[in-house]
Parts: structure tokens; C-alpha cells; sequence
């Protein structure tokens, strides 16, 4: 994308100021804002929980009164909407996923420019170079550096290793073979043998590693492109696993409800969050029964869907420089090692290569796969679930629409295209 | 007459804030929505546009028309099964005088729960894996349900949770109702002998019909902008067939940031809304007695 290498340039730049300012990291007190308040706009995922628990910490450090507003998701992400377009101060920092709604809140004029804080009060241990390159770019819209990564993810393959050796199967190796495994997971055993997400909105998580896979791109010469074969080839196959392999009702899940059926051992496979690890292995029962790798590749070669929440600046705070203390505080090594063990991927490579976390990814073979797979993603991966445009969270709805549309067979895959195209196109004028 | 006039005078000056703020506060948010179903914007919340494109947009979009028809089927699906079983469960109720108190209070307390937590309760029951709807249909030898995942019956599914909670309430409204009756008219009934069923059709409906109306208003306005039930259960899926055009409205305003689009649909979800409850109130004023 144009915005990432002028944005890497900015942010490079940025961080070799940083990383030469040793008098300022000398001055820093992090008490300097003691008795201020900041409201954190946060998101109820494992991370923003995470988070939240350790608010005390970071309290009794600064001094600064967190106050914390929590809510799921797409709740937050409409309360945020409303304050935003109200250009009100209620919010100073918000969690927000640089990946879907990044380019549009930045042009919207939505986010602080971090850029500034590299240049000012930082931490001497605080680090900015090692967080992840790649997440730092996918942060970086038109030179502006809007977030700090807090983490790495993507949708990683579940599976259930007792259930492959019953049936005398093969993890897959490639993502045609997907179907045939299905299948004879469905003749040996009473579970649902794949499971991935189906509710329209939340499609193109998933559905973006079977497209990538498959050698398509959402755009091409600017239009949309789901029309393209290798699109259809993987609207096709995806409606067509949930639809034979799926779970009944699979038109209305996401995570919450695949995490629930794998969990409770009802599914074979899952293709699922990376950062559901820690609430599918809660109980333990899934501990020694289960494996982790990435999408097997397609086609078009493995292109990995990778992502990471990112902590920003409201660009109507009145208290930005406090809220950037607890942007450091929560993207520090420190805490970032204390969140790695509680089973949310680091996005430091200092702290993945830590002996506390290899340790404890050393305690079961599933944490080391997860971080491998996590791993491959981080390498290999993609960020492009939506169209990348400034309309990218309306783009999505359209692509979930055209898959959950064959998934219900209310639509050919033709049909649901031709359908999404039209609507793309229309949104990519407009924009 | 002058100390009258003198007292009017004071009151109206009195009263004169509380008007202007009550008069601010329902206007004001009105001919903003208005205002705003004028304008288009862009997908960052940018002004591009000033005009009726909106209602244009409107017309030809598939989206609304499928809102409006799901609006009015729930709706009508709903009212119906609401109005019949709370008919049914207040005559219960009435002749049952020496129902226990914690009988009548289980019967009304679904109304009493927020509909979100009968929402996430109803999301467990109703799921087509782990929930205990399937397991009491395949207990029974019955196939198992999509229910909130069909697309062929997601409405009578989400009308059948809406009824579940809002029946007791309409109970209660006709519980008052029976209560109010005239007993002298009973009384002349039992004397000429007329039967049970003759005495509902043609003496106990028939003066119920402002009470029944007056259930039909109330709950009218509720079904019509139909909302956090669906929010929480389906967002309007699976394949929009339970995208209300409230719900609608929402995303489009909420998630795709289209504030203009949105207000225009809002616009004529309150204009359905105050011609259902101008009909209805003629309705009540036809069968007043």
C-alpha cells in the first residue's frame, strides 16, 4: 500500500530521533503526570482484559487515575464512532485495529500523530525500535504513526490430533485438500469436522487466507476484483466446507461460538483466532489433544492473514500527554512479557526470544506450535482483509455478504460476486 | 377577571422554561435527523454533499425495501401472538383470583428482564450445537433446528422470543381491562342463560376492544423500532432476513459511518411509527364506550 513505505520512512526516521535522544529518555519521571486522569475506550477481547487486570500497575507507578470504559468489539467501536464525530474529549486512548479502520480514522483526522512522543518523554528501557516492523508500517498512514502494537495475530488451524489418528488422517497440506479431510472426518466421527466463522461481518477474517491462498486480491487496476476465478474459486470452497462440513447454524458464528464448540470438544477442526488460544485452552481438557499450524497453502502459494491491536491517542484528548504514558507503558517490554504468558503473542521479538516465555512456551508442545504458527504468520502473512481502501469496515460487510450468500445457497457464486461487485465498485467511487 | 387574567399571566411565564426546554429537547434532535438526511457524507464522516440524494438512494435500494418487509412482518406476526396469548393468560389470571402471589408474579416477570439478557439467554437455548432447544428436539426423536441461523424462520423465531417477553405485560394491560368491566351486564347474561363462550364473544371482547387497542398502541411503537433483541441475537442476518429497518439504519450510521443515509432511513421509520399510532388512536376513539 502507498500509505506504508512514505509511512515507513516517517516512522523510521521518528524512531532514529528516539533512539537518539538519550537526554530526553534521561529526564523521563513517570510520575511527571501524577494525579491526571485518562479514560481508556477499550475492547473486551483477551487483550483488553489483559490490560485492564494489570490497571493497578500502572497506576501505582504514574500516579495517573485510568479511567476505563469496556465493551465488545463492535460496541466499542461505535461509541468510538459517536465521540469521535462529536469531537468530544470523553476518550484520550482507545484500542483499534490499524488493519480495518486505520486508514479511514486517519484520514477522518481521528488519531494523534505518535511520532512527536518518540521525539519527547520515553522511557530509557521502553525500546520503540524493537517493536515489529511490519506492524509499526501497517500503523503508519501518510507518515503518521497512529498506534502502538500490542500485539500479533491472525486465524490459525485448530485441530484435534486424537481425531486425526482415529481416522488414520493427515493434518492437510494444502488448502484443496481441506474438503476431502472433511469428509473423511465426517465418516469416522461424530464431530463437526470443520469449523470457521460465517456471520457476514466477520467473514473476512477467515475468508481473506482461503482468497490470498488461492491466488486472488480483493482489487485489481483499482475495481473490485471478486468476480476474479481465483475469488470465486475461494467463495466456493469456503461456503462450500461450512455448508457440508460446518456446524448447523455456522451463518451466525464468530469467534465466541467457535471457541465455545471447539473447547467443549465438538469440533475437529477450527480456524480460528490466534488470540482464542488461552479461552479454547481454558479447562485444559484441549491441552493434550490438540495441534496449531497456519492455513496450509493454496494455489497462489501461503499469504496468512496477520494483524495486531494497537493502542492510539484520541486526536480530541485534552490530556495527550499522559495518555501517552500509558501507551508506554502498556506497550513496554516489561508488560509485553507479562501479556506473552498469559497467551497473547508478543510484538517484540526481544520478548518472543525471552527465556521466561520460551520457557513457558516449553511447558506443551500446542504453546510452541501456536507461536510457530504465529511465527510463519509474522514472516509470510497479509494484512489485507478488507479491501484496502478508506471504506474498508463497509468493504467487509459486502465480502460476507457474497460468501454467506452461497453459504446459504440463496445466491451462485456468480450471483453473490456480480452482487458484491457492484457494491464494492460503488464504494470505491464514492470514497 | 383582571386577577384571572393576572394568574394566567404567571402561570404561563412559569411554566415558560420547562415548554421551551420539553419543546427543545423533542424538536431539536428531529430537524437535526432531518437536516442531516440531507446531506451525504463521506465514509470519514466529511459533508460531500447537500440534497435529496438520500431518499433517492432509498427508493432504489433492495436493502430498505427488504427492511420495511421484514419491519412489518415481525411486527404484525408478533402483535398478533402477543394480543392473543395476553388475552388468553388475563382471563387466566382473572378468573384464577386465588392464583398464589408468586404465581402471578412468575407469570409477568419475562417483561421485567432487559431485553438483552432475554436476548443472550435465548442465544444459548437456541444455539444449533450446545444449546437446549436441539437437545430437547433430538431427545424426542424430532430433527433439530437452525432456529436463529435459518433464513426461513428466523422472524417467527425472533417474533416468538419478543412474545415470550412481552405477553405478560399485554396480560396486565388486559387484566385492568376485565377488571373495569361493568358486572351488571354478567349479572343480565347468566340470568337469560346465554353460554360461557357466547359470553366472551359478544359481551367480554367486545368491551375489551379500547383496552385491546390501547395494548396494540403500546406495543406498536415497540415492534416498529424493534431493535436490541435482533442486535443481539442475528445483527440483522442470516442473509438480512431479520435486518429490521431500524437495525438497518443502525449499521449503516454506526458501522459504515453513512450519517446522511441513515437519517433519511430513520426519517421514515418514524414517519411508519406516527401513522401506526395515528391509525391506532382513531382505531381506540371508534371503539371507545
Amino acid at each position: 500500500m502507498a500509505n506504508e513505505s512514505a509511512g515507513s520512512m516517517g516512522l523510521t526516521s521518528a524512531l532514529l530521533v528516539a533512539m537518539a535522544l538519550p537526554a530526553a529518555a534521561q529526564d523521563f519521571d513517570w510520575r511527571a503526570h501524577e494525579g491526571e486522569t485518562v479514560t481508556f475506550l477499550a475492547n473486551s477481547n483477551p487483550l483488553g482484559q489483559l490490560l485492564i487486570a494489570h490497571k493497578d500497575e500502572f497506576e501505582a507507578l504514574t500516579g495517573i487515575n485510568l479511567v476505563v470504559d469496556s465493551y465488545q468489539e463492535q460496541q466499542m467501536r461505535q461509541r468510538l464512532m459517536t465521540v469521535m464525530n462529536a469531537r468530544s474529549d470523553e476518550v484520550d486512548v482507545f484500542m483499534t485495529l490499524p488493519s480495518r479502520e486505520g486508514m479511514q480514522f486517519a484520514t477522518a483526522g481521528w488519531y494523534k500523530d505518535l511520532n512527536p512522543y518518540l521525539e519527547g518523554a520515553v522511557a530509557p528501557d521502553y525500546d520503540a525500535g524493537g517493536l515489529a516492523e511490519a506492524l509499526v508500517d501497517a500503523a503508519t498512514f501518510d507518515g503518521q504513526f497512529i498506534g502502538v502494537p500490542l500485539n500479533i495475530e491472525g486465524p490459525l488451524l485448530y485441530y484435534r490430533t486424537d481425531v486425526f489418528e482415529e481416522c488414520g488422517l493427515q493434518p492437510p497440506s494444502a488448502l484443496q485438500e481441506l474438503p476431502e479431510i472433511s469428509a473423511a472426518l465426517k465418516e469416522c466421527s461424530d464431530l463437526t469436522p470443520f469449523a470457521s466463522r460465517g456471520l457476514a461481518a466477520a467473514v473476512p477474517y477467515t475468508f481473506a487466507g482461503f482468497m490470498h491462498n488461492m491466488g486472488g486480491s480483493y482489487m485489481v487496476d483499482g475495481q473490485s476484483a471478486m468476480c476474479s476465478e481465483p475469488v470465486k474459486a475461494a467463495i466456493t470452497l469456503y461456503s462450500d466446507l461450512l455448508k457440508e462440513h460446518g456446524p448447523p447454524g455456522v451463518v451466525n458464528y464468530s469467534f465466541q461460538q467457535l471457541t465455545a464448540l471447539y473447547r467443549a470438544g465438538r469440533s475437529a477442526m477450527s480456524f480460528e483466532s490466534s488470540n482464542e488460544f488461552s479461552g479454547i485452552m481454558e479447562g485444559g481438557e484441549r491441552m493434550e489433544d490438540t495441534a496449531i499450524m497456519p492455513l496450509p497453502p493454496g494455489p497462489g502459494g501461503s499469504h496468512p492473514t496477520v494483524i495486531g491491536w494497537a493502542l492510539s491517542i484520541s486526536a480530541h484528548s485534552r490530556n495527550p500527554d499522559a495518555a501517552w504514558y500509558f501507551l508506554q507503558w502498556a506497550s513496554s517490554p516489561q508488560m509485553q512479557a507479562k501479556f506473552a504468558l498469559e497467551g497473547i503473542a508478543p510484538p517484540r521479538e526481544a520478548v518472543a526470544e525471552s527465556a521466561e516465555y520460551n520457557a513457558w512456551l516449553g511447558e506443551s508442545p500446542v504453546r510452541q506450535q501456536w507461536h510457530d504458527a504465529l511465527a510463519e504468520l509474522a514472516r509470510t502473512g497479509t494484512s489485507e482483509i478488507g479491501f484496502p481502501i478508506v471504506g474498508n469496515p463497509e468493504s467487509r460487510q459486502y465480502i460476507g455478504d457474497a460468501v454467506g450468500s452461497v453459504l446459504l445457497g440463496t445466491a451462485t457464486v456468480d450471483q453473490a460476486c456480480a452482487t458484491a461487485d457492484a457494491a464494492l465498485n460503488e464504494l470505491i467511487a464514492r470514497d | 377577571m383582571n386577577v384571572n387574567r393576572e394568574h394566567r399571566g404567571q402561570m404561563a411565564a412559569m411554566s415558560m422554561p420547562a415548554l421551551v426546554f420539553t419543546v427543545a429537547m423533542i424538536a431539536f434532535p428531529i430537524i437535526y435527523t432531518i437536516w442531516m438526511s440531507f446531506q451525504t457524507y463521506s465514509s470519514t464522516g466529511q459533508v460531500i454533499g447537500w440534497g435529496g440524494d438520500n431518499y433517492s438512494r432509498m427508493v432504489a435500494d433492495d436493502r430498505f425495501w427488504n427492511g420495511i418487509w421484514v419491519t412489518i412482518y415481525l411486527y404484525v406476526l408478533s402483535l398478533v401472538m402477543q394480543l392473543v396469548l395476553g388475552t388468553g393468560l388475563a382471563l387466566l389470571l382473572f378468573r384464577a383470583r386465588r392464583l398464589p402471589g408468586i404465581m402471578r408474579s412468575l407469570f409477568i416477570s419475562p417483561f421485567m428482564m432487559p431485553p438483552v439478557v432475554a436476548g443472550m439467554m435465548w442465544l444459548v437455548i437456541l444455539d444449533p450445537s450446545l444449546g437446549a432447544a436441539n437437545w430437547i428436539l433430538t431427545s424426542l426423536g424430532l430433527p433439530p433446528s437452525s432456529w436463529l441461523a435459518s433464513p426461513a424462520i428466523v422472524v417467527p423465531v425472533l417474533a416468538m422470543i419478543d412474545t415470550w417477553q412481552w405477553t405478560p405485560y399485554v396480560a396486565l394491560i388486559v387484566l385492568g381491562g376485565l377488571q373495569s368491566l361493568p358486572p351488571s351486564v354478567y349479572e343480565a347474561a347468566e340470568i337469560d342463560g346465554a353460554p360461557r363462550h357466547k359470553v366472551f364473544w359478544r359481551i367480554t371482547l367486545p368491551l375489551l376492544l379500547p383496552t385491546l387497542v390501547t395494548a396494540m398502541v403500546l406495543r406498536s411503537v415497540d415492534l416498529l423500532r424493534f431493535f436490541d433483541l435482533i442486535y443481539i441475537t442475528t445483527q440483522g442476518g442470516p442473509s438480512d432476513r431479520s435486518m429490521t429497518l431500524n437495525i438497518y439504519g443502525f449499521r449503516i450510521g454506526f458501522e459504515f459511518f453513512q450519517l446522511g443515509y441513515a437519517s433519511a432511513l430513520m426519517i421514515t421509520l418514524s414517519i411508519m411509527v406516527l401513522g401506526a399510532v395515528i391509525a391506532l388512536n382513531r382505531l381506540r376513539a371508534a371503539v371507545e364506550w
